[in-house]
């Protein structure tokens, strides 16, 4: 293809200038212009002959593509504040991390426990997730930029109105597991007193309510995993060193919950209602209806498990990091 | 084979030049105020600061003069020269104390960091 050498600069020009903001247009493009023709003319004269097309590609291909050329003539823009990035970071943080996750797994958790096409419902969930997360991180930059548009900045403040720095976690962490192994052992007595050998609930001149053979294993694990659970808030609170052998325990429990959870989400029949003053119709409704409590309720007890094993994962990893707060305090 | 020590080098490499080019970025602007006491256009600046051995690419400098410009440190007028439309520089009033305050503050790092490097410096 024959290029002449006014044609690669003609086209170099209009392309910068494509770039350019309008009312500096000229200006910048006839002194672009200058300086090359001065670097050619320098150039042809160190040579000793008139520049080839490839030598004038070469020399226009080293002072760079015309969007960068123009890039250098453009104001620097900065959406956000830098002064504001941290709190962004946090804004986004918390949003991302302590609001749409859990909602998602409240949302998700019930379906894809139930369903037949797990695949469907984790699919589903992937593309409302990200939809949702694009939503939240544009509002929240909008929000971010809006405040730097009007200077909305974080320049105003008192040292005297910084949070205080946090005491005593030991303490208050003891107390804590101590009254959650009081609450397990508590929970164990009364399983084991009002559920352990009941096959029916009976109500005098009223329906009886006859409880299936799977309540033997529920009856089983719940006893197991409760006590387990209470003995290792038992440890941590007598031996605040074993915080972690705590965590993962409980994290063990959990995941051990969640397998059985959806498992017994696939058991069809968990109570038969027998009510001879009602029609047969009305007792099987009253059955189904009855189950289906049940399975909405062990549904809402995967959410409140996976929401512990998130803590869990998090006390772990805070325990990983320094103890810093006293070593702050100014001598 | 690419080691972890060929990219330990190349980070290295990296991190040179960012720093290089924030040092730069201030020293450049003092240097094209200072040669621009006398006027000139912007190639002829261009050759005039690189042949006291300070080279600096053209999309760094034209964008320079401007900013300056706009700021008022300088002033430009285009005038016919061989035959040929040219932008010359020159420093401004403003520009000419602006710059007397620059080289002092220069001064006076510069010879901090001289101070800094005489002095040995215990673990």
């Amino acid at each position: 293809m024959f290029t002449s050498k006014n044609d690669l600069f003609d086209r170099y020009l209009h392309a910068v200038r494509f770039w350019l903001p309008k009312a500096q247009q000229q200006d910048i493009l006839a002194e672009l212009a200058e300086d090359l023709r001065s670097q050619i003319e320098d150039r042809e004269a160190a040579l000793g002959h008139q520049l080839s097309d490839d030598e004038v590609a070469a020399l226009l291909k080293q002072r760079g593509s015309p969007m960068t050329v123009a890039s250098g003539y453009l104001p620097e823009v900065r959406l956000i504040d830098p002064a504001m990035v941290p709190l962004y970071r946090v804004v986004l943080k918390i949003v991302l991390l302590w609001v749409l996750a859990p909602l998602f797994v409240i949302v998700f958790i019930g379906p894809l426990l139930a369903s037949p096409y797990p695949q469907r419902v984790i699919a589903l969930a992937c593309v409302e997730g990200f939809r949702a997360c694009f939503t939240a991180v544009g509002i929240i930059t909008t929000v971010f930029v809006l405040l730097r548009r009007f200077h909305l900045g974080v320049d105003k403040w008192d040292p005297r109105k910084l949070p205080r720095v946090p005491a005593a976690y030991q303490t208050s962490a003891r107390w804590n597991h101590l009254a959650a192994f009081i609450f397990g052992a508590l929970a164990v007595m009364f399983w084991m007193y009002f559920m352990w050998n009941r096959t029916e609930f009976a109500i005098p001149d009223g329906p009886r309510i006859l409880l299936s053979p799977v309540w033997k294993q529920v009856n089983w694990i719940l006893v197991v995993f409760t006590m387990l659970s209470a003995l290792s808030d038992l440890l941590a609170a007598l031996r605040p060193a074993q915080a972690r052998v705590r965590s993962w325990i409980h994290l063990g429990v959990d995941a051990c919950w969640l397998v059985m959870v959806a498992i017994w989400l696939r058991v069809d029949n968990w109570v038969t209602i027998v009510a001879p003053k009602l029609s047969a119709r009305d007792q099987a409704a009253l059955t189904t209806w009855k189950n289906l409590s049940i399975e909405i309720t062990l549904a809402s007890v995967a959410v409140v498990i996976m929401l512990d094993a998130f803590f869990e994962i998090r006390r772990l990893r805070r325990a990983r990091l320094p103890q810093s707060a006293p070593v702050l305090t100014a001598s | 084979m690419h080691t972890n020590e060929d990219q330990s080098s190349r980070e290295t490499s990296e991190l040179f030049d960012n720093l290089r080019l924030e040092l730069r970025r201030g020293c450049l602007a003092v240097a094209v105020l200072a040669q621009l006491r006398r006027e000139h256009y912007g190639y002829a600046l261009r050759k005039a600061l690189a042949d006291q051995g300070l080279t600096i690419d053209e999309n760094t400098l034209y964008p320079l003069l401007r900013r300056l410009e706009t700021q008022g440190l300088l002033v430009s007028q285009w005038r016919e020269e061989e035959k040929r439309n040219k932008r010359f520089y020159h420093l401004s009033p403003v520009g000419e104390q602006v710059l007397a305050d620059l080289l002092e503050e220069w001064r006076r790092m510069n010879s901090a960091l001289e101070r800094i490097l005489v002095v040995p410096q215990t673990a």
